[in-house]
C-alpha cells in the first residue's frame, strides 16, 4: 500500500514536473514570439515613419522661412522693380496711461509739458487735442506714424508712457509720387482708388503675394513729368494739371500724373478731393488735338487726297445759327497741313463735313472715344459725346463739324493718349493698361487707320511742331510730334466761359519711330509773367512737353540726334509759315 | 553552469541594447542640434533679409524722386544730356577725328622707362621699425618675379645697388648686371657709394630703417653719429661695386652684421 501510494506519489510528481517544463517552455516561445513581434512592429513604425518622413513631409524649415518673409499685403513695383508700395512696420506714438503703475500720475512730467514738447517733434498737431489725450485715462495713438529719428526724440524726453509699437502699415517711399495710380490703404487695411484697390484680392492672398506686383510705370519717368507738371502748373497759376505718358506699341502707362497730388502715407488725410483722376476719371473737351484724329480720318476714308488742295478760311463758317470761326485771321484760303499748324477750326469742319457723321462717328468709335476708357484703375470718366439724331444714331451736321475740333464732345485725357498712340503706331488702337507688358506678348490690337495714314500724319504732327504752333515743344534731337488744343470751358450758364480754358499739348516722340505719346493738360492757367499773358496750349502745355520729353528720353531708351528726323520735304513746300493759336 | 552563461548572454543583450539606446539618443541629440542650428540660421536669415528690406525701403524714402530733384536743384545742377553728348557707335566716334594735314608736327612721343626701378630706389620697401624685416604687404599679391624680389629688398641693399639698378633699363635684378663694368666705371661706383652706406650704418643704429633718405638726411646722418662702423661699410661698400654679382651678398651678409653689432652696442 505504502509502495503504491509511494510510486503514484512519484509518477504523478514526475507528471506534473514534465508538464510544468512543456508549459514553461509554450510560454517561452510564446514570449519570443511576442517579443519579436514587438519589435517587427516597431522597425515596421519605424519604417512607415521614415517613408512618411522622406515621400510626404515637407521640410519644415522652408516653409517657415517663406512664411516669416511673407509681408502681410503684397508688395507692388514699378517697372524697373523699385517698390512704390510695401507693407513696412513703422513706430507709432502710443499713450499707455498704465506705464508708470495702475494709481498716480500717468506721466512723469504735466500733460501741458509734454504736449509742448510733442509740438516741437510735430508742429502740425494740436496742442489742446494733444493735452486731452494726454489727462485722459484712456489709452490712444498719439500718432500712427512716426520717422525714427521723431522717435528718438520722443524716446529722449523720457516719459514712459509714450510707447512706440511697430506696426505693420502700408508705406510709399516715393510718398505722393504716382498716388492716383497707387491709391492707398485705410486704417483698416483696404485699399482704395488706385491698384491697391484693384489688386485687393492678389495682394492678400498668400500664394501670390509674395511676389511683387510690376506695374507699367517708370518711376524715374513719373517724377520728371509730376515735376515739370508741377512746375508748369504753378508759373501759370492753373488750378489742376494732368499728364501721362502712353508706349504706343504696347499700350503700357508709363507714367500718370493729376495734380494736386495727394499724400497716400497719410491714409487718414487722404479721402478728399485730390483723389479725383483728372486722367481716366475727369472729361474735358480737348479742343484742337482732335484735329489731326479728324485728318487721319479723312485722309484714311479718302476724302483727301490731295494735300495741297485749298479750303476757304476767310470767313466763320455759318451753320445752323452757329458760326465756326478761327481765332485770327490766316488769309483766304488754306490747306490741310497749314490748317493743321495754324489750327484752323474753318478749315477743320469743312474737312468734317465732307467726311460725313457715319464715316466721323465710327472713327470715333474704333478710338474708343464713346466709352468708358480702358484701364485698369475703377475709376473711368464717362465721356459726353453729341446727342444721335436723324437715321441710324447719326451725328447733326454741326456736331460732326464742332468734334473735328474737339468741341462738344469731352473725354478724358487718357482717351486722348489712346488715340494718338493709334494715329502714330501705324494705326492700332490698344487699350491702355497699368501692368508691364513684356513687347513680345503685346495685345494685337484693332486697326483703325492704316499705315500709310499713320506714316502721314507722323509727317503732319511733325510739322506742327517744326513751324506751326507746337515749338515750344520741340525738344532738340528728339524729333517731337504733336498738336496744341486750348478749349474754352462750357460756363455753368450755358456757352462757353471764354476766360477759362484748358491747354492741352498731345505729342508722340521720336517722329521717325514713335515710342512714347506725351499728353499733357492744364485746367485753367492764368495769364502771368511766366507765359506772357497768354492762356493758349501753345505757351503753356507746349513748353512743358518740351521740358519733360528730354528728362524722359534718355531714361526709356531714346537717345536724342541731332542728325535724324522724319522726312518732311514732300510736304515743306505746302507751308507758308505763320502763327496760330 | 548553463543558468549563469545564459545569464551574461542575456546580460550581453541588456547591454547591447542600452548601447544601441545610447546611440540612437545620442543620434537624436545630433539631430535636435542641427535642427537648432538651422532654425537658429534660418531666423537671422528672417532678421537679416528683414534688415535689409527696411534699409532699402529707408534708403528708398531718403533718396525718392522729389528728393533727389530738390537736392539737384540746390546742390548739383544736372541736367538732361542732349544729342551732343551722344555717340552712335565707332563710325560716329572715327568721324569726330580729323586726319593729319601737310606739314603737321609729327605727334611727340616719350620714351617709357621702366619706372619700377626708381621707385624701388627712392621708395624702398617698407621695413618693420621693430624687427628690421621687410613687410610685404597683403595687397602685393603681383607674383611677377621683380615685384616679389622688391618687396624683399631692404633699404641697405636699395641703396647699395641702386647704381647698378639704374644702369639697367628692363633688368631689376641687382644681382646680375647685365654688362660688364670697365676699370673707370668701378672707380666711379666707388664715390657715390660711400654715402648711402654711411646712412645704412646710422639708420640701422638708430632702429628706424623704415623711410627713405634724401642725400641730406644721409649729410646729416654722419653728422650726428660719427662712430658708425664706417670701416666695414666702407669695405662693403667697395666689394660691392667691385664684383658686384659675387660679392654683393657677402657685403649684405657684413653689412647686417655690423648693424647688429651696433644694436647690441647702443642697446
Amino acid at each position: 500500500m505504502n509502495a503504491l501510494t509511494a510510486s503514484t506519489a512519484i509518477a504523478s510528481g514526475r507528471v506534473r514536473l514534465a508538464n510544468v517544463r512543456q508549459r514553461s517552455l509554450v510560454e517561452a516561445k510564446l514570449r519570443v514570439l511576442m517579443v519579436a513581434f514587438l519589435f517587427l512592429l516597431t522597425g515596421f513604425g519605424a519604417l512607415a515613419r521614415i517613408v512618411q518622413l522622406g515621400l510626404f513631409e515637407e521640410p519644415p524649415e522652408r516653409r517657415s522661412l517663406a512664411e516669416a518673409l511673407l509681408p502681410p499685403r503684397g508688395e507692388i513695383a514699378d517697372r524697373n522693380g523699385f517698390p512704390l508700395a510695401r507693407a513696412f512696420p513703422i513706430y507709432a506714438l502710443w499713450f499707455n496711461p498704465k506705464a508708470l503703475g495702475a494709481d498716480g500720475s500717468s506721466l512723469v512730467k504735466s500733460p501741458e509739458e509734454v504736449a509742448a514738447a510733442l509740438m516741437q517733434v510735430f508742429p502740425d498737431a494740436d496742442f489742446n487735442d494733444l493735452v486731452q489725450r494726454l489727462k485722459s485715462d484712456k489709452p490712444s495713438y498719439l500718432r500712427r506714424r512716426v520717422m525714427p529719428e521723431e522717435a528718438n526724440r520722443i524716446f529722449a524726453m523720457g516719459e514712459p508712457a509714450l510707447e512706440f509699437p511697430r506696426e505693420n502699415q502700408r508705406f510709399y517711399p516715393q510718398g505722393s509720387l504716382g498716388a492716383h495710380v497707387l491709391g492707398f490703404v485705410d486704417g483698416e487695411g483696404k485699399g482704395h482708388v488706385g491698384m491697391e484697390k484693384v489688386l485687393e484680392k492678389q495682394l492678400l492672398d498668400p500664394a501670390q503675394r509674395g511676389r511683387p506686383v510690376a506695374l507699367s510705370i517708370d518711376m524715374r519717368v513719373q517724377g520728371a513729368l509730376e515735376d515739370e507738371l508741377g512746375r508748369g502748373m504753378m508759373e501759370t497759376s492753373a488750378k489742376g494739371a494732368a499728364g501721362i505718358i502712353l508706349d504706343v506699341d504696347t499700350g503700357e502707362v508709363v507714367a500718370l500724373a493729376s495734380l494736386p497730388s495727394f499724400n497716400p502715407n497719410r491714409s487718414d488725410m487722404a479721402y478728399n478731393d485730390l483723389v479725383f483722376n483728372k486722367v481716366t476719371n475727369q472729361v474735358y473737351e480737348l479742343g484742337s488735338t482732335f484735329k489731326p484724329l479728324s485728318v487721319a480720318a479723312a485722309i484714311d476714308a479718302g476724302v483727301i487726297t490731295d494735300l495741297s488742295v485749298r479750303y476757304p478760311a476767310n470767313r466763320p463758317l455759318e451753320i445752323s445759327g452757329f458760326s465756326i470761326r478761327d481765332s485770327h485771321d490766316f488769309g483766304d484760303s488754306l490747306n490741310v497741313p497749314e490748317a493743321l499748324i495754324h489750327s484752323s477750326n474753318i478749315v477743320t469742319a469743312q474737312i468734317a463735313d465732307k467726311l460725313g457723321s457715319a464715316r466721323m462717328k465710327s472713327t470715333m468709335a474704333a478710338l474708343g472715344m464713346l466709352e468708358r476708357p480702358y484701364i485698369e484703375l475703377p475709376a473711368r470718366g464717362f465721356p459726353i459725346s453729341p446727342r444721335s439724331s436723324g437715321k441710324g444714331g447719326q451725328w447733326s451736321r454741326l456736331s460732326t463739324m464742332t468734334v473735328s475740333y474737339g468741341h462738344g464732345i469731352s473725354v478724358t485725357p487718357l482717351h486722348l493718349a489712346t488715340a494718338y498712340a493709334t494715329l502714330v503706331n501705324g494705326g492700332l488702337w490698344r487699350p491702355a493698361t497699368l501692368y508691364k507688358v513684356d513687347p513680345a506678348n503685346a495685345p494685337e490690337g484693332r486697326r483703325v487707320f492704316k499705315a500709310s495714314t499713320s506714316a502721314r500724319m507722323r509727317q503732319l504732327l511733325r510739322m506742327i511742331v517744326v513751324d506751326g504752333t507746337g515749338k515750344s515743344a520741340n525738344a532738340a534731337g528728339f524729333r517731337v510730334g504733336g498738336k496744341t488744343g486750348s478749349a474754352d470751358k462750357p460756363s455753368s450758364k450755358g456757352g462757353y466761359n471764354r476766360t477759362s480754358v484748358v491747354a492741352t499739348f498731345a505729342a508722340a516722340f521720336p517722329m521717325d519711330k514713335p515710342r512714347f505719346v506725351v499728353i499733357v493738360m492744364l485746367d485753367e492757367p492764368q495769364g502771368t509773367v511766366a507765359n506772357s499773358f497768354q492762356r493758349t496750349a501753345a505757351t503753356n502745355a507746349g513748353p512743358i512737353v518740351g521740358r519733360v520729353v528730354p528728362r524722359i528720353g534718355p531714361l526709356l531708351g531714346i537717345v536724342p540726334d541731332d542728325s535724324r528726323d522724319i522726312d518732311i520735304s514732300d510736304l515743306s513746300p505746302l507751308v507758308r509759315n505763320g502763327d496760330g493759336e | 553552469m548553463i543558468a549563469s552563461a545564459n545569464r551574461v548572454r542575456s546580460a550581453g543583450w541588456l547591454v547591447l541594447l542600452g548601447l544601441c539606446v545610447a546611440m540612437v539618443l545620442v543620434l537624436a541629440f545630433r539631430v535636435n542640434a542641427l535642427r537648432s542650428q538651422i532654425h537658429r540660421a534660418e531666423a537671422r536669415i528672417i532678421a537679416l533679409k528683414q534688415d535689409k528690406m527696411y534699409l532699402e525701403t529707408e534708403f528708398e524714402t531718403r533718396a525718392n524722386q522729389q528728393q533727389l530733384k530738390v537736392w539737384n536743384d540746390v546742390e548739383f545742377g544736372y541736367a538732361a544730356p542732349d544729342a551732343s553728348q551722344y555717340l552712335e557707335g565707332e563710325r560716329e566716334l572715327a568721324s569726330l577725328s580729323v586726319p593729319d594735314m601737310a606739314n603737321t608736327p609729327e605727334p611727340i612721343r616719350v620714351a617709357s622707362m621702366d619706372d619700377r626701378v626708381i621707385a624701388s630706389a627712392a621708395f624702398p620697401a617698407m621695413v618693420s621699425p621693430l624687427s628690421g624685416k621687410a613687410l610685404t604687404s597683403a595687397n602685393d599679391t603681383d607674383d611677377s618675379e621683380a615685384q616679389v624680389r622688391r618687396a624683399r629688398m631692404d633699404h641697405a641693399e636699395a641703396v647699395v645697388t641702386l647704381k647698378d639698378r639704374l644702369g639697367t633699363v628692363v633688368e631689376v635684378a641687382p644681382r646680375k648686371p647685365v654688362r660688364t663694368e670697365t676699370v673707370s666705371e668701378k672707380e666711379r661706383a666707388v664715390a657715390p657709394a660711400k654715402k648711402p652706406e654711411k646712412k645704412v650704418a646710422k639708420a640701422e643704429v638708430s632702429g628706424k630703417v623704415e623711410t627713405a633718405k634724401s642725400d641730406k638726411a644721409n649729410k646729416a646722418g654722419k653728422a650726428n653719429n660719427p662712430k658708425g662702423d664706417k670701416t666695414k661699410s666702407k669695405q662693403a661698400a667697395k666689394e660691392t661695386a667691385d664684383k658686384p654679382a659675387a660679392k654683393k651678398a657677402k657685403a649684405r651678409a657684413e653689412i647686417r652684421a655690423a648693424g647688429r653689432k651696433e644694436a647690441k652696442a647702443t642697446g
